[in-house]
Formats: structure tokens, sequence, C-alpha cells
């Protein structure tokens, strides 16, 4: 079965390029000589067992981990680049990188409304928020995004009233209100309902070719349904990269996938 | 010590005489047993004939006792009395109490107006004077206490007076003890300087290089400046007092900074005590505990009731007194640990993983707890005496290490090697650790989550008292004397990393050890005010400490 | 303010209404806020003027020493509103309030001190303390104060200073939470022993007193205690209307969101460290002026003002009244000081330990404060009603 819209390799400028990266944490390698590459526009599944290094290496991109040696770029469509591994986490959201977490992180005592407006992409400095006025093309982006994910009845109440799924929503939410050149989305259908779940596949979907995205993710069904282009990580470094169906039933990814269960199998 | 008789009811002639009697049968059967004292030989001299006087001196510079100084000023100034009886004449001292005393035997008698007005002054003759006067000022070198002997020895060298040479080096040939031959020995270098031929004041100069003696300092300068004002062509004195004052200049620095470290070393030790306990209620429960001082109090008051109750059972100069604070070091833990056992019950329980909470929480508990301190104990310091057996110093390639520090530090070693065993080889440590980790997992696989929170939340206060009943011998214990190590002590927790006994373990030492190094040159305050910047430019280059915890979680 | 008057045309009914209830809401509460403040204030205003026109005796009757009891009583007020700007909206416990307040209080004492001029016990134009120590000139540092708009300024940006450094050096290592309140306990602990030394400069643990004028008029005048009342209140005006209004603004919102979920803040472009090293300086600032204003009140400040214990006070109050709320942090520390000016004369052994259980019981069972149990019972009885209404 294949949902493909779009071919698997375009040719489209790189927006980041993560080369020759690695993090070690005492003594051990979260990610080993890592090379990545993201097209403009592109929809990117990231896959791989536990402790892969899927989750530092999105904290490499957005800041929050420096990597030990190697470097990640982003590429502009002017044509500079920025070298994300020199700035802080706020100046590499300020580039158009924005990241939802594995748990959602959103404002508990904020109304959904106001969690909008704190993501709106202005100018983000002490004085400028502090004089910020709101202005009618911000309310209606904020409507849009609302109604986009389906949270425009509950504009009003407290974010921490609503339920986990529309809190992860909310949070793809705020990521859509920044307008985002990159979006990074950690385990998006974690704790969402089949419905839920295939709703926020197709959201993503929409978003492809506007945006570039990479999510990782861990449910195959979800997988199957966005995914294009599928990159497996293991211990620190890329494995395998093409098609769902191709990455599916290549024997390394099954044995990495599947090695220990087997061993297992044999020991017994 | 003179014996105090009381003759309440008796005082009758003949019943003195009886006494007098008994007393001196008493004594006799006492001198057979052992040499002759230095009282029977005072009052043998003072009644011998000037012939025999020369043998009586010469026994009597053997003994160190001091009463012979004693005796021997009452005789120079009028306090000796010798009384003719029918059965003998007896010598008495009218003592500063104002009784009579046997010069003897030291036994107070009571005499009749008849017989004190009998009683005739005794006057040293001329002649014995001088060689009184050689005998109790190099007394203290026969001293039984090898400190009064090495006292006296320093006072005699210092004061460069070439009578004593003889006593010193008559001493030095049968002193045992290596720290009063040194004493000697320097003793003897700097009487030579003022007193020797050239080649004997270069060998004193040689002599006192060797010795490190500090006290030597003034003379070598003294004698330098004279060598310098007398211009003499030969110079090589004055160079070996140059040489002699580097390298005693050297050794006191490193004495210096060696007592520093070592000051430092066992402050650091209290600090690792202290913080350990808090870094395990912190790190491993989530829990400040800002009452951890008053625990650090608790240990010190129970120390001091400890000791009261020695004092009282078995009085301050018995031998069980020592032991008091081998007792009070288990029995502050345990009280403390009790007590933190129902402060986590009724309390803290319900303020895990919410620090800011418990901090505020615990805060007003150790306002309670202070205060309490105040009613029961009074505001002021009480006092808590360190047992004899603590009391000196170890010497130790010339440098002095007291024992008290040298048992804190052992303490702590103790401490250190218990919390790892706890923690790495017991069932609790084991439960300890998965909760610190994971405390729901840890929940879910059975772990008594409920019950190991007690255990840790005791076992932290219980470290703290353990603390407090060691600063006792080294500071003071009053209501708020946790207050000063509080503070210390969250700084040793943050820089060690939260939870990490190795960090805190090794943040203690190091905090200790510079503000005790920084001291002598900044003073206490500027010293602690230096450590905390330096804590704060650390923290901007390990904003996690020494030995940062990793985590996924967003949000910690 | 923020999401502005007009709902816009353009929108959609079903949005406009939700965009209309928003600004209603938002107006009827600001509405019903400046009232509550414009009545306060009312009230206040009148303790000085029964002091200027009142009645001599009766119930009426207020005397200079009440007046400047409530004087100190508002500036300590205005303490805990700065501190609740901290730890209420952005969740910075901070420790060191109290060494801002005492900060702001040693400037003005400066000024106080030099206005007594020869009038000193040894009738010297240096400071007494300064005599006594041996001074022969004053020191470099102390010449401006005799400026009194220097002075002023330097009330604020002394404690602004200090805090911008300290919390430029914590907030840039994201050093936060019970970290953050350690540091600055320890930040507090140092500061107070600099102050207790003599050769310090200032006045060592005496402190200052003995003040006689304030701007050429008698400091004990009630004329000049009614003054500094009003001045006092007029601070506190101020401190509610910043605090409003930096809380109606986005960057309020953006206060609040740090509380919440820094990392998600920092993850959304704002850079966390400029506003919490903002809202710091500011709250640094308001304790400095609170400080200036407690001096002349109560006539003296030494060091014992900055102690560590002292700045966990602010915080009882705080919590006392309701953190996170505007009037909480007023009511918590009239209430708190009312109580331990009370207990201290009637049990003095005590007030520790009753201020200590009055904690502990806060903040097991009160955590938001009275303002909290009030809004508690007020949903209560109004569920409660309702229900009635149903029913009926």
């Amino acid at each position: 079965m294949s949902t493909h819209h779009t071919p698997l390799y375009r040719d489209t400028p790189l927006i980041l390029s993560v080369s020759g990266v690695t993090k070690a944490f005492d003594g051990f390698k979260a990610i080993d000589d890592l090379n990545f590459y993201l097209e403009e526009g592109e929809l990117r599944t990231i896959i791989g067992p536990n402790g892969a290094g899927k989750s530092t290496f999105m904290d490499i991109i957005t800041g929050r981990t420096r990597p030990d040696v190697g470097s990640v770029t982003m590429h502009e469509k002017d044509g500079r680049d920025y070298n994300l591994a020199k700035l802080r986490e706020f100046e590499i959201n300020r580039r158009g990188i924005g990241r939802k977490f594995q748990t959602p992180s959103i404002y508990k005592s904020h109304t959904v409304y106001d969690n909008l407006i704190l993501s709106l992409n202005k100018k983000r400095g002490v004085f400028a928020t502090l004089f910020y006025r709101e202005s009618r093309e911000d309310r209606e982006r904020i409507m849009e995004v609302l109604k986009t994910v389906r949270l425009d009845t509950r504009a009003n109440d407290l974010a921490g009233m609503l339920s986990h799924g529309q809190k992860q929503w909310l949070e793809i939410g705020m990521l859509l209100a920044q307008d985002p050149r990159l979006l990074l989305i950690d385990e998006p259908a974690a704790g969402m309902s089949d419905e839920e779940t295939e709703r926020t596949g197709e959201l993503l979907m929409s978003l492809e070719n506007k945006h570039s995205l990479i999510v990782i993710e861990h449910d195959m069904e979800f997988i199957r349904q966005i995914a294009r282009k599928v990159t497996v990580l293991h211990q620190g470094h890329v494995l395998k990269e093409g098609s769902f169906e191709s990455v599916k039933a290549d024997p390394e990814v099954i044995q990495v996938y599947l090695g220990r269960q087997g061993k297992r199998a044999e020991n017994n | 010590m003179i014996p105090h008789f009381s003759f309440l009811g008796c005082s009758g002639k003949s019943t003195v005489k009886h006494w007098i009697c008994l007393l001196i049968t008493a004594a006799i059967l006492t001198s057979a047993a052992s040499a002759r004292d230095a009282r029977t030989v005072m009052a043998e001299l003072m009644q011998a004939e000037r012939a025999e006087q020369a043998g009586l001196i010469e026994e009597l510079s053997t003994y160190g006792d001091t009463i012979i100084a004693d005796i021997y000023e009452a005789w120079r100034t009028g306090g000796i009395y010798l009384l003719e009886q029918d059965g003998g004449s007896q010598l008495l001292q009218f003592t500063d109490a104002q009784e009579w005393a046997l010069v003897h035997n030291g036994a107070v008698i009571s005499l009749s107006e008849a017989e004190a007005a009998a009683a005739k002054k005794q006057r040293p003759a001329r002649a014995l004077r001088k060689q009184m006067k050689r005998i109790i000022d190099t007394l203290g070198l026969k001293a039984d206490n090898t400190a009064l002997r090495i006292d006296s020895a320093i006072k005699l060298g210092r004061s460069q007076k070439a009578e004593f040479i003889p006593a010193l080096e008559a001493r030095l040939k049968v002193e045992t003890d290596k720290q009063v031959r040194s004493a000697l020995q320097e003793a003897l270098a700097i009487s030579w300087l003022a007193n020797g031929e050239d080649a004997q004041v270069v060998e004193a100069v040689q002599t006192l290089k060797a010795l490190n003696s500090v006290a030597a300092r003034a003379f070598l300068e003294e004698l330098m400046q004279a060598e310098g004002d007398n211009e003499r062509v030969d110079s090589s004195l004055s160079d070996a007092c140059a040489e002699a004052l580097i390298s005693i200049e050297r050794h006191m620095k490193q004495q210096e900074f060696f007592g520093s470290f070592f000051r430092g070393f066992s402050t650091g030790s209290v600090l690792l005590i202290v913080s350990f306990g808090l870094a395990i209620t912190f790190g491993l429960m989530g829990v400040i505990n800002m009452a951890h001082g008053e625990f650090v109090a608790i240990g010190g008051y129970v120390t001091f009731l400890v000791q009261n109750f020695f004092i009282q059972t078995w009085g301050l100069s018995s031998s069980a007194f020592g032991w008091y604070f081998i007792v009070a070091l288990p029995v502050s833990f345990i009280v403390a640990a009790v007590i933190g056992l129902i402060m986590e019950v009724s309390i803290i329980r319900f303020l895990y993983r919410r620090p800011l909470e418990s901090l505020l929480c615990t805060w007003g508990i150790s306002m309670v707890m202070q205060q309490g301190f105040r009613l029961i104990f009074g505001a002021a310091n009480v006092q808590v005496n360190n047992p004899t057996w603590l009391m000196g110093n170890l010497s130790f390639a010339g440098f002095q290490m007291s024992y008290t520090r040298l048992l804190i530090i052992l303490i702590a070693l103790v401490v250190v090697a218990l919390t790892w065993l706890l923690l790495r080889q017991t069932n609790l440590g084991l439960h300890i650790r998965a909760v610190m980790q994971n405390r729901h997992m840890a929940s879910s696989l059975g772990v008594p989550v409920a019950r190991v929170n007690r255990m840790t939340f005791a076992l932290g206060c219980g470290l703290a008292a353990l603390g407090g009943a060691v600063l006792s011998q080294i500071g003071n214990v009053g209501p708020s004397m946790g207050q000063a190590y509080i503070v210390d002590s969250f700084m040793v927790v943050v820089t060690g990393s939260v939870g990490n006994l190795l960090g805190a373990g090794l943040s203690a030492m190091g905090i200790g050890m510079v503000d005790q190094l920084l001291q002598p040159s900044l003073g206490p305050v500027m010293g602690k005010i230096t450590v905390f910047v330096v804590i704060i430019l650390f923290l901007q280059w390990r904003p996690g400490g020494l030995f940062p915890t990793l985590s996924r979680s967003l949000d910690d | 303010m923020a999401p502005g008057w007009a709902v816009p045309d353009a929108l959609p009914q079903s949005r406009r209404l939700i965009a209309q209830a928003y600004v209603m809401k938002f107006s009827t509460e600001m509405k019903k806020e400046m009232g509550i403040l414009c009545l306060v204030t009312g009230l206040l205003m009148l303790i000085p003027l029964f002091n200027a026109v009142g009645p001599e005796s009766g119930p009426l009757s207020v005397s200079a020493f009440q007046v400047s009891l409530w004087g100190k009583y508002l500036t300590y007020a205005v303490l805990a509103m700065s501190l609740n700007l901290l730890w209420g909206y952005t969740g910075l416990l901070c420790l060191c309030q109290s060494l801002f307040f005492a900060l702001g209080g040693y400037a003005m004492g400066m000024y106080l001190m030099l206005m007594i001029g020869e009038r000193g016990a040894y009738k010297s134009v240096l400071p007494d303390f300064m005599v006594f120590l041996g001074y022969q000139k004053l020191p470099l540092h102390w010449e401006p104060f005799y400026n009194f708009a220097f002075t002023v300024g330097a009330v604020l940006w002394v404690p602004g200073l200090l805090a911008f450094v300290f919390g430029f050096l914590a907030f840039r290592s994201r050093i936060k939470g019970v970290y953050f309140s350690i540091l600055t306990q320890a930040l507090t602990y140092a500061a107070c022993l600099m102050f207790f030394r003599n050769d310090f400069t200032f006045g060592g643990n005496n402190g200052f007193t003995d003040f006689k004028d304030i701007l050429g008029c008698n400091i004990n005048s009630d004329a000049t205690i009614r003054g500094l009342f009003i001045a006092t209140t007029a601070l506190m005006v101020c401190t509610y209307l910043i605090t409003s209004g930096l809380l109606a603004s986005k960057l309020g919102k953006v206060q609040q969101a740090i509380r919440d979920s820094e990392n998600r803040v920092l993850f959304s472009g704002y850079s966390t460290t400029s506003f919490k090293l903002m809202i710091f300086v500011l709250s640094a600032m308001i304790a400095g002026a609170a400080g200036a204003l407690y001096v002349p009140q109560v006539g003296g400040i030494n060091p014992s003002a900055m102690e560590a214990a002292k700045s966990l006070e602010v915080v009882v109050w705080v919590a006392v009244g309701g953190r996170g709320t505007k009037w909480g942090p007023v009511i918590g520390a009239i209430l708190v000081n009312f109580i331990k000016s009370y207990t201290t004369h009637a049990f003095p052994d005590y007030w520790l330990i009753i201020m200590g259980g009055m904690f502990v019981c806060v903040v097991l069972f009160m955590p938001d404060g009275i303002v909290g149990v009030y809004k508690q019972a007020k949903s209560y009885f109004a569920r409660q009603r309702s229900l009635e209404t149903t029913a009926a």
C-alpha cells in the first residue's frame, strides 16, 4: 500500500544539513558521526529503537545540547548559512525552527488563546513584548490556527483543562502560529485515540511543501500513513534511509528492531 | 596538693600531738616504699648544717616537683617557722590560706596561740639562696609533664643566660622524650648565640637552622644586626644567620600553609557530614530541608546532655568522662533520626517533589525548633568540654595536628564509608536509589516508597546531628549553631550537583579548604564572600555542578 | 490594553462572539479592579486625615505613632508586592528581597545621616559613627548623598545594579528553582556579613540612627510623618499599577508562561534570561524604594534588616496573603506584621514559634493563602446558590 503523492527524491535546495556530528554523555556516544540532510518542504520521518539518539538529535538541532564535533547548518532561502551549534535556543527558534516535545509542553495557567498569542511570530524582545498590541491580523491568524487544530470553541478555556490529545494539538497549534520553516515533531501521536492520530497525520501531511518537517514516531500505522522518506537511527548514526516499504523490508533494520527479541527466542 | 584535714572540736594539745605522730609514721611508711619526696629533702635542708647542705642541694636538683619552688618562696619571704617542742622540733609553713602546715608532708595542723608565738621565723643563708635560685629556675626542666618541660626549656633558652647552660646540658643527657629534646637543643643553641665563642655560635646557628626554630628568629636577626654594626671582615656568621633565617621562614610558611590546609580539611569534613545529610534529602527526595541546620544543633545539644549525664554520674575528672563523646555520637544520630522520622510522617511526606514548598515549610519548622532550643537551653551557648584524650596535638614532621580535628576527619571517613555501604550494599540502599531515579516506577515495582522515604529522611537528619556532635568539639553549641553551616552546606550541594554524593564530598572538601586557605589573608568575612563569588563563577562554567545529571524530560 | 477594546467586524460570527466575550470579561474586571484600588487608597488616606484634623482622643483619634506604624506596614506591603512579582508571577523564589530593601534603606539612610550635620553627639560634620571610628574626612562615595535627587536615584539603581549583575550571572547559567533560592540566600548572607563590618563605612552593626531632617523638615514632626505615609501609599499604588500593567501586557503573559514552562518559552523564541532579568531588576528597584521609605518612618536601619531570615519573612507574608494574586501580598504583609506586633509584646518568647507554625500551616493547608481561601469560599457559596436555584 502506497500513499505517495510526491516523489521520494526531489530536486529542491537543502534547508538543513547535519554533518559529522558526535555527542557523548559520560563516554556514552548518544550521537555518533551522524550525517543528515533535509530538503526544503520535505516531510521526513525518523524511526529507531529506544536509545538510538532520536531525541538527542532534536536537542542538537534546537540548541538544547551542543555537539562535541560536527556542524549543524541551516540554509536560508537567500543563500546565507547559519551554524546552529553556535546559537542559543531562542535564537534558533527565531531563525524558523519550531519544536514539539514528546510530553505536551504548554502554558497551563494561560487560556488557549493566550498560548497562541505567545507563539506568534512577532518581535520577541523584552520591550517589544511590553508594548505589543494585538492587531486584527494577529487575531485572525490565531483564530485560523485554532480552527486548524480544532480548538476554536475552547479559546477562552485554561490550557491546563484540556485533554491530553488536545494539549498535543495545542502544542502543534503553537508551532503553526509561529509559522516556522522547519518543524521538529517528537511523537505527536502518543496518547491519542485512533481517530485523533489519523487527523494528526492529515494535518502533518497538509503542512508538507509549505514547511519542512521532521517527525519522530514509534507508531508504525501512523508512519505508514505519513511516511515519505524514512531515516532509521541506530546507536547514534543513520542506519538506513529510504521509502517506508524499502526500510521495512531491509534485513539490517529488521535485525536492529527484532534482534534482541530474536536472540531471546534462540536462548529459549 | 596540700590535703585539708579538719580538726573540729579537738584542738587539745595531746590530740594534736597524737595526730602528728600518726602522720609522721604514715609518712615514714610511704617513703620507705618510694624515694624520699621533695618536701622531706627540703625540710632536711632547712635544718641541715652547712657541711651537709651541698649534698642535699645536689639531691634536690634531681627533683622536678614544683612544691620546691613554693616552699623555697615561703622560706625566702619568711613564711617558714621552727617550733621547738619537747618531743623534737617541727618545721611549719604559714600558708597563703592562713593555716599552719608541716613542711615535710604538707599536713595542715592547728597551733595554740602560745605555740604560734613560740614558733621562730626561718631564713635561708645567703650562700644557699644563690644555689636554690638555680634549682628553682631549672625546676621546670625536671617536671613530670612534658609540656611543662618544653615550656621551661624555651623560657631558659630565651633568657640567653650562661648560668642555665649546664642545667640544660645536664637535662639533655637524660631526656628521652623527642619533643623535649628538640626544645632543649633549641634552648641551648639560642643560649650559645649570646654566650659562645665564634665557632660555637656558628654551630648554634646551624643547629637552629636544622631545627627550624621559630623562636630563634628574633635572636638571629639581632645577631646579624650586631655583626653588621661591628663591620667584621669575616661575614661567614652573618651569612649563616641569613641562610638560617630564610630556611626558618620557609619552614614557617610551609607550616602555616599546612596548618590552614589541615584546618580546611577538618572543616571540610564537618561540612561533608552535614551536607551528606542534606544531599540525601535534597537529591534523593527533592525536599529542601531548611531545618537541617537545626538538626545539626540537635546533635550539639544531645552531646551536651550526654556530657552532663556523664559528669553527674561519674564526675568530671573520672576516666569514664572521656568516653562521653564516643557515646554521644550514636545517641545524637538516633535522637535526630527519630525526630526526623516524626517530622517526615507528620509534615514532609506531603511535600515530595515540591522543592519550593518544602523549602518554605521546613523553614517554618526551623524557626519553631530554634526558638524551642532557646526556651529549653537558654539563648546563650552551652559549654561542651573536650574529653582529655582529645586535647593535645599530634606532631608530624614538625607540624601540629590537634587530636580533635584528626578525629573529625576520621569520623567523616567512617561516615562516607558507611553511607556508601548503605547505599550500595544494602536492600534499603537499593530501594533509596530506585526511588531517587523513578519514584513511580519504583512504587509500581513493589518498593515500599513511603517507608523508604521515612528511612531516608531519618538518615539525613541523623547525619546532620552527627555533624553537630562533631562540631561541638571545635565550635560553639547554641540555638543558631546550625545557621552558620546551613548556607555553606547548601553551597556544597549546589556545587557538587544535587543528589550526587561524590560531588557533595568533593565540593565539601573544596569549599572547606578554600575557605580556610583564604581566611589568613582575607579574614573570615571576605574569605566567605570570596568563596561565594567563586561558586557563582564556577556555576557559570558548570551550571549543573560538578557531576550534572542528565535528563530527558523538558521541565526539570 | 492588550486585546484592544473593539472587536473587528471582519471575523465570522462565531469567532466574533468569542473575541467579544474575551474583551468584555477583560474590561469589566479592569473596572472592578480600579474601583477596589480607589477604595483602598481612600481608606488609607483617612489615616493621615484623622491625624491632622481628627479629635485628640476617642476611637477616631490617630496618633503620629500609629501613622508611622501603618506607614511601616505599607512599606512591608510594597516589599511583599515586589517579591510577588518575582515569586508569584514568574516563579522565581528570591531570598534576597530584604537585601534590596535594606540597600534602598541604606541609601536613604546615608542622606539622612548627612542631613544631621553638626547636630550629632560629636558636633562634627561627619556622622557620629565615623567620628567614633576615627575617620578624618567623609569617604568619597558618601559625598553625592548630600544631594537628595542623587539619593533617590541611588535608592533605585543600587539594588537594581546588584540585581542586574547577580541575575545576569544566575540566569545566564540557567540557575533556577530551588538553586536560585539558595544562591540568593547566600548572596544575602554574604552582604549581611559585609555590612556588619565596621570598616565597610556603613556604621557596622549599629547602622544608622538619630535622624533629624528630611528635605529640611523635622523628621519627627506630625506633618512629615503624614507626608511620608502619603508617599508610601503613593508608592504602593504605583507598584500596584505597574504590576497590573505588566500582567495585562504580553510581557506579563510571558512572565507567567516562564513560571509554567520555561523551556517552552525559550523554544518559542523568547530569551527568558532577558525577561527574568528585567523582572528581577524591576522588583529589586521597587524593594529598594520601599526600603527608602521605611528608614525615615522607623528612624534607623542596621544590618539585621538584611538577614536571610528577614527575606524568608517576606516570603511568609506573600504566602499567607496568597501568592500570584494582586492584593494577597498586601493583606499578608499587614496581617502578619499586625500579629507580630501583638505577639512580640504579649508573648515575646513565642513569636518565632507562632510564625513558624503559621508558615507550616499555610504551606500545608492553604497553598493559595487567604485570598485563595476567600476564592474557594466564594465559589463554594456560588455553587450552593446555583444548586438552590436549580432545585427551586
